[in-house]
């Protein structure tokens, strides 16, 4: 739902970079987003190439790796993937108790820049 | 050319987060980041906490996308209150708090509340420097709730189900929300409360009194 301001987020912080470095077009910037961050990749691309036309970014791509959300066992020690955006249960021993070991990524990786 | 950027996309708002954290830490000030779908009742909630009587000194933020109404519920109960308007922004970031601090008098109060944009999604993403983040969730918006916004049960350290009074007119499997709140977040305490009845409100504000006093 805020994929505006966290595109703009993207923005500054590449640009801020490429001023501080000298590079003066992006060509592409690629993304880790988990699958239980709440953002919606599509309408953080549509939000991106919206509000990037008058930077330095106006013709970067923006790519985005989404992240699955894992857990680790706390009862059997077994790591493991679900499709939800959530954890209930461990879906090999059905115990309650685990950590959330991913799916919860907003980070931005690396750039091309030229 | 490929360039290292490995930065939290967030990292702008967790910076300023973590200064108010420490202008409230300075002031000794508890800070409840509270968060519900629009109507579930958190400016009611607030209304009640405050006409209990706690003993505690409470200021309150308000945040909505347009209006002063809330504020204006609160400052009826004579405690300082700023309104933020966010102007169409769907929640609170930790900026709009920072800009807002100067006009509340942090060193005068024991605890303080962020009421946050009524939505059940956005709020629970943005810290805003606050110890806890407490949700409210009205029984009539159903008991599949949890599992369609997990985010926000799963950030929450306690879950006020108010309008419990409604109980007995609606087909709603209060358990079933309980079960799944506990399921996605086994540390969350749950408080069944009615502001039309005043029942259960006693259990929270007790709750919240232990947690700001022994901050």
């Amino acid at each position: 739902m805020h994929e505006l301001s966290i595109a703009q987020n993207v923005l500054d912080i590449v640009s801020e970079q490429c001023a501080r470095s000298g590079y003066t077009r992006i060509d592409s910037v690629n993304l880790q987003i988990g699958r239980a961050s709440g953002i919606m990749p599509d309408a953080l691309i549509f939000a991106f190439n919206a509000i990037k036309t008058d930077s330095i970014a106006r013709d970067a791509l923006l790519n985005i790796e989404e992240v699955p959300v894992t857990g680790l066992c706390n009862d059997c020690s077994n790591s493991f993937i679900v499709q939800e955006e959530y954890i209930l249960n461990c879906p090999v021993c059905n115990g309650s108790s685990f950590q959330i070991t991913s799916g919860r990524e907003m980070d931005i990786i690396d750039m091309e820049v030229s | 050319m490929k360039v290292k950027v490995v930065t939290k996309i967030l990292e702008a708002n967790e910076r300023i987060a973590r200064e108010n954290r420490r202008l409230f830490d300075n002031a000794a000030l508890y800070v409840i980041n509270l968060m519900s779908g629009p109507g579930a009742g958190k400016t009611s909630i607030l209304e009640k906490t405050l006409a209990l009587n706690t003993g505690l000194r409470i200021g309150v933020i308000e945040g909505d996308i347009a209006g002063s109404a809330d504020a204006e519920r609160i400052e009826k109960h004579g405690a300082p209150v700023v309104q933020i308007n966010t102007g169409g922004a769907c929640h609170l970031d930790a900026n709009m708090i920072y800009e807002v601090l100067q006009d509340l008098p942090l060193q005068d109060l024991d605890l303080l509340f962020i009421e946050n944009v009524g939505n059940l999604v956005c709020p629970a993403e943005f810290k805003v420097g606050e110890d806890i983040k407490v949700m409210v969730l009205s029984i009539a918006e159903g008991h599949d709730k949890p599992l369609k916004y997990p985010l926000m049960f799963q950030e929450s350290s306690a879950l006020l189900l108010n309008k419990i009074d409604l109980a007995p007119y609606l087909d709603v499997d209060i358990n079933k929300i309980k079960t799944d709140a506990l399921s996605l977040n086994p540390k969350l305490k749950i408080f069944e409360v009615s502001c039309k009845t005043g029942e259960g409100l006693s259990a929270w504000t007790d709750w919240i009194k232990e947690k700001a006093l022994s901050s």
